[in-house]
């Protein structure tokens, strides 16, 4: 018999229970000696979690490659401001050409320090798997993708993205116009992954405009305080959002499937956790019967949603890296994400055990006395 | 007096009609006395171990365990008196899977906010005493009956409580771990506990120091036939009543009813001339599942059960 002073039967002087010293932290085993105990299902609960979990990471990288993808390629004009066709509502979705001779123009006006003409347009990739690729031709002097690899764009020569995947010094056919691969780009995507071959203007405009004189936009370095009769000034915020119209519902759409997947993964780790509740509705029973408080069995259930929420996070982060690379999309998972899926799971994990909770507060300790 | 039971009723809902397993039960058991409850299944020996263990609240009466009044106490001081006042011993040992046997033990010790050091230390301590030293880390599955029942005891007795109470505690037993159960439960009580043991393993008989009968004995002697007249509303029996005599209505009409877990009535049948009722409880030892009573001046002849079957005969055969 216990020999402590505590424990001699009381008489009339009854103690309060409940989570008070050694006790509170121990509770936290009666939950994880039961993920033990129904370790199997515990472990396809958490890999079918990591599984949503996993894809909604990869819609995650997807859907910031997207929202990236549109800002990079801008940025990489280096530009002030762009000036477009009056009437255009932006460069890359609604190319109206005009005179690239304007440029002169344009190079005059007051707040100008520099400025370039661009042509911008779609051409496709000749060969037994033709490719859609978007197509930049730019004068030298303006345009990172000329200056951030040190490559000179001449006649004949093309800077292609990688997800191309042509090989530097290979040669390539675009709307029948040979060229060569002089020069390699990474991440340099827009309208959801399509990637971008950059091109010497003179070459852009034999491709686009069958060798006219034209250009599609201006870039400038400085902010035109004037716009010239014709064109209309943009800036790179308005270029940006221009430029993101296009796949701005394929982004919701992606949004969509990520919290649906949110909720499954919740669904997946609830329904284990209610389970779990349910069918310990006599062993919870037995505890609150000899004197364990709501709140310390509530401590047990709470530690599983967590350890599945968890471990299911972890699974998930794993996988997506081991799948993004199959991914013909540019999946760019951004760091924050990586720290707080496990952060999101157990709190979704959380709520989703919310019906178990209820569920542990429900059950009558009555149920006991009765036999299994 | 350990454990003191005055005018105890208790009422439960079961398939939508209230019960009521016993009504106005006394019941004293003093320190180190065993009291074994007995009675077929569904009399109130589990009901009246809850109502001791502080889970199940009485319609009414009153309960002092270790000189406190048990249905006074709130929820939270409940929780504590069944900590350290009453330890429970559950029909099928009733542990829980994932824990070794030491973690069973310690678990109401836990509770009790002993740590986890001092848990374990008495946990072994109270399994050594049981005979189950080697089995400290072995979880319930892999332990026999027996040997859980030993561990379930181990763990009633965690906080030293001074009650003691066993629901069924040899029910899933052979011979000889149930003469494991009852040497155990003698060196209990011989310590100054007071055990309640609800049962119907009449094995237990040499044990206990006193046996409280839950069920009505069967009606086997003859009792003279009666006749009753009844005025409208009187009642012949009510539900939960001891059965005696079976009746036969020779005029009037007698309606069965049963209250209804809503507070309604329900009227279960009529009976007319000719008819009979009643003869069930009596002759199986059951409360009376239902109320009688006259619907219309009536009058009816109560016979013992065995003289009913008789009786209906010999007044078939004048009647032809």
């Amino acid at each position: 018999m216990p020999s402590d002073e505590e424990t001699k039967p009381g008489g009339a002087s009854l103690r309060l229970a409940g989570l008070r010293g050694g006790g509170r932290l121990s509770f936290w085993l009666i939950g994880i000696r039961d993920l033990q105990w129904r370790r199997r299902r515990f472990a396809l609960a958490a890999v079918a979690a990591s599984m949503t979990l996993a894809l909604a990471l990869l819609l995650s990288g997807v859907g910031a490659a997207l929202d990236s993808e549109a800002g990079r390629t801008v940025a990489s004009f280096h530009a002030d401001a762009w000036l477009v066709r009056s009437g255009s509502s932006g460069p890359f979705t609604s190319p109206a050409p005009f005179p690239v001779g304007w440029l002169a123009r344009v190079r005059q006006l007051p707040g100008v320090r520099a400025a370039a003409a661009v042509v911008i347009g779609g051409a496709t990739v000749s060969g037994p798997h033709p490719r859609q690729v978007n197509l930049i031709g730019m004068t030298e002097g303006v345009g990172a993708g000329v200056n951030r690899f040190g490559v000179v764009l001449r006649r004949g020569s093309a800077l292609v993205d990688t997800s191309l995947g042509i090989e530097l010094g290979s040669r390539l056919v675009l709307n029948g116009v040979r060229l060569r691969a002089t020069g390699l780009l990474h991440g340099r995507t827009y309208f959801a992954g399509v990637p971008t071959v950059v091109v010497a203007l003179r070459e852009a405009q034999l491709i686009a405009f069958r060798g006219l004189p034209l250009a599609t936009a201006i870039v400038t370095r400085g902010s035109p305080r004037q716009v010239p009769a014709g064109l209309a000034r943009l800036q790179n915020r308005q270029v940006v959002d221009d430029l993101s119209r296009p796949i701005l519902g394929a982004e919701q759409t992606i949004l969509l499937i990520r919290l649906l997947l949110w909720v499954v993964a919740g669904a997946i780790i609830g329904t284990f956790v209610y389970l779990s509740a349910l069918e310990r509705a006599r062993e919870i029973a037995v505890l609150k019967a000899i004197g364990i408080g709501t709140l310390a069995l509530m401590v047990g259930l709470i530690v599983q949603a967590l350890a599945a929420g968890l471990l299911a996070s972890l699974l998930a982060i794993g996988l997506e890296t081991a799948l993004a690379p199959a991914s013909d999309l540019s999946v760019a998972v951004p760091t924050l994400s990586y720290l707080l899926l496990p952060l999101l799971a157990a709190g979704i994990a959380l709520v989703a055990s919310l019906a178990a909770l209820r569920r542990t507060l429900a059950v009558d300790p009555v149920l006991a006395f009765g036999s299994a | 007096m350990e454990v003191v039971c005055r005018d105890l009723a208790v009422e439960y809902v079961s398939s939508g009609y209230r019960i009521r397993p016993f009504d106005g039960l006394d019941l004293e058991v003093g320190p180190g006395e065993i009291v074994l409850l007995l009675g077929s299944s569904g009399c109130g020996k589990t009901t009246l171990l809850s109502v001791l263990a502080g889970i199940l609240r009485p319609l009414r009466g009153s309960v002092r365990v270790a000189g406190v009044e048990v249905t006074e106490l709130s929820a939270r001081s409940l929780r504590a008196y069944r900590q350290r006042s009453v330890g429970i011993v559950f029909q099928a040992f009733n542990l829980v899977p994932s824990l070794s046997a030491a973690e069973n033990v310690e678990v109401p010790l836990l509770a009790h906010g002993t740590g986890r050091h001092g848990a374990r230390g008495t946990a072994r301590e109270l399994l050594e005493r049981v005979g189950l030293s080697d089995r400290l880390s072995h979880r319930p599955a892999a332990l026999s009956g027996g040997e859980q029942q030993r561990v379930a005891f181990a763990r009633a007795l965690a906080l030293n409580p001074p009650v003691l109470l066993a629901d069924e505690p040899t029910a899933h037993l052979d011979y000889i771990q149930v003469e494991t159960v009852l040497l155990l439960l003698r060196k209990i009580a011989s310590e100054g506990r007071t055990v309640v043991v609800a049962t119907h393993d009449e094995r237990f008989l040499p044990l206990a120091t006193r046996a409280v009968e839950m069920s009505p004995r069967p009606i086997v002697e003859s009792l003279e036939p009666t006749t009753i007249d009844l005025g409208p509303g009187e009642i012949i029996f009510k539900q939960g009543d001891p059965g005696d005599r079976a009746y036969i209505v020779e005029e009037g009409e007698i309606e069965i009813v049963r209250p209804r877990a809503d507070g309604a009535e329900e009227v279960v049948s009529k009976i007319g001339p000719g008819g009979n009722f009643g003869e069930l409880a009596p002759m199986f030892g059951l409360p009376r599942s239902a109320t009688a009573r006259a619907s219309k001046p009536s009058r009816l002849v109560g016979l013992s059960p065995s003289d009913l079957q008789p009786w209906l005969t010999k007044h078939a055969l004048i009647d032809n």
